[in-house]
């Protein structure tokens, strides 16, 4: 019984830090604030343990705004075809992601789409981002 | 240069580059960093405890300390070693983190409380080494050191959260 117990609980840790990322995508992004950014990219940081697209974002009124789009381990973007080359300095995007919970121009990238249509995934979801079922990789529920 | 100066040259640097580049090292690096953290707080834990009277009461302090110490010594140093090596993966958002400094102050608190546990109340060990309960400078150096190792653990799976970290440093 016993030891049972003690496989139970084995199974359980293992199971939810497969689950877990770096952190938690609702420790910082917000699933109800969905934001769609159009912009240029002034940045691409291919790091772990989260990559980062910096994009300059232009507003009606002509003002830039700044934003950081954060996306998984470049291991994770590597099984989705994206490449540390895939955007690069002045790329044109438009980024589906989740707003930062304390305001910032900050997001959680879902995907991106490129000029010419293509899209990319960022790796977001598994980490608690919700599923919409576009990124073919992401487990089905 | 200043330290900032110094961790903006470090991030250049192209060992610091491949690191934070890597699809399987920097995962490694990281489960190294928290399997050592394991090995190394569980028998500091076990050291401790015994320090304040709670476990091991009947195995002299000179045998767990003499023991475990050169495992705890072995897992510190691979602990400190991956440890450097997150560091110099991300300098400089790391250094600008709250929870960095936080831990690195806390760190050394526990090192200064470990040293003067060892010039002091431990030279005298052979006096209390069969004592159940330990004189009081020896409980309270242990949990000093249990209470700082919980906010060193605490901080450092904290330095994930970008929650503070200025604008534009992810």
């Amino acid at each position: 019984m016993r030891s049972r117990i003690l496989v139970a609980c084995f199974l359980l840790t293992v199971a939810t830090t497969a689950a877990w990322a770096h952190h938690a995508f609702a420790a910082e992004f917000d699933a109800t604030k969905p934001v769609r950014l159009q912009g240029t990219v002034t940045r691409m940081e291919w790091i772990n343990p989260h990559a980062w697209i910096h994009i300059d974002v232009k507003k009606p009124d002509g003002k830039v705004e700044k934003w950081m789009v954060e996306g998984g381990t470049p291991n994770t973007l590597l099984r989705r075809g994206f490449t540390k080359h895939s955007v690069n300095y002045g790329t044109a995007i438009i980024v589906d992601g989740y707003q930062a919970k304390d305001g910032s121009n900050k997001a959680n990238g879902r995907d991106l789409t490129l000029s010419d249509g293509r899209k990319l995934f960022m790796g977001s979801s598994g980490t608690g981002a919700p599923r919409d079922g576009r990124d073919p990789i992401e487990p089905k529920r | 240069m200043s330290l900032l100066g110094f961790c903006q040259w470090l991030e250049k640097t192209p060992w610091s580059i491949a690191l934070h580049e890597s699809l399987w090292v920097y995962p490694i690096v990281e489960s190294v960093h928290v399997l050592t953290l394991c090995w190394f707080l569980g028998l500091a834990v076990m050291v401790d405890l015994r320090l304040v009277g709670l476990a091991l009461r009947r195995v002299p302090v000179s045998q767990v300390a003499g023991q475990l110490g050169p495992w705890m010594v072995a897992g510190f140093a691979v602990m400190a070693a991956s440890g450097a090596l997150l560091f110099y993966a991300i300098p400089v958002r790391t250094y600008l983190n709250i929870f960095f400094r936080i831990k690195v102050g806390m760190l050394a608190l526990a090192g200064v409380n470990a040293w003067v546990f060892q010039k002091t109340v431990y030279r005298r060990v052979a006096k209390w080494d069969l004592d159940a309960a330990p004189p009081r400078g020896a409980r309270l150096a242990a949990w000093v050191s249990l209470a700082l190792w919980v906010c060193i653990v605490v901080a450092g799976r904290m330095i994930a959260y970008n929650w503070f970290d200025p604008p534009g440093v992810h």
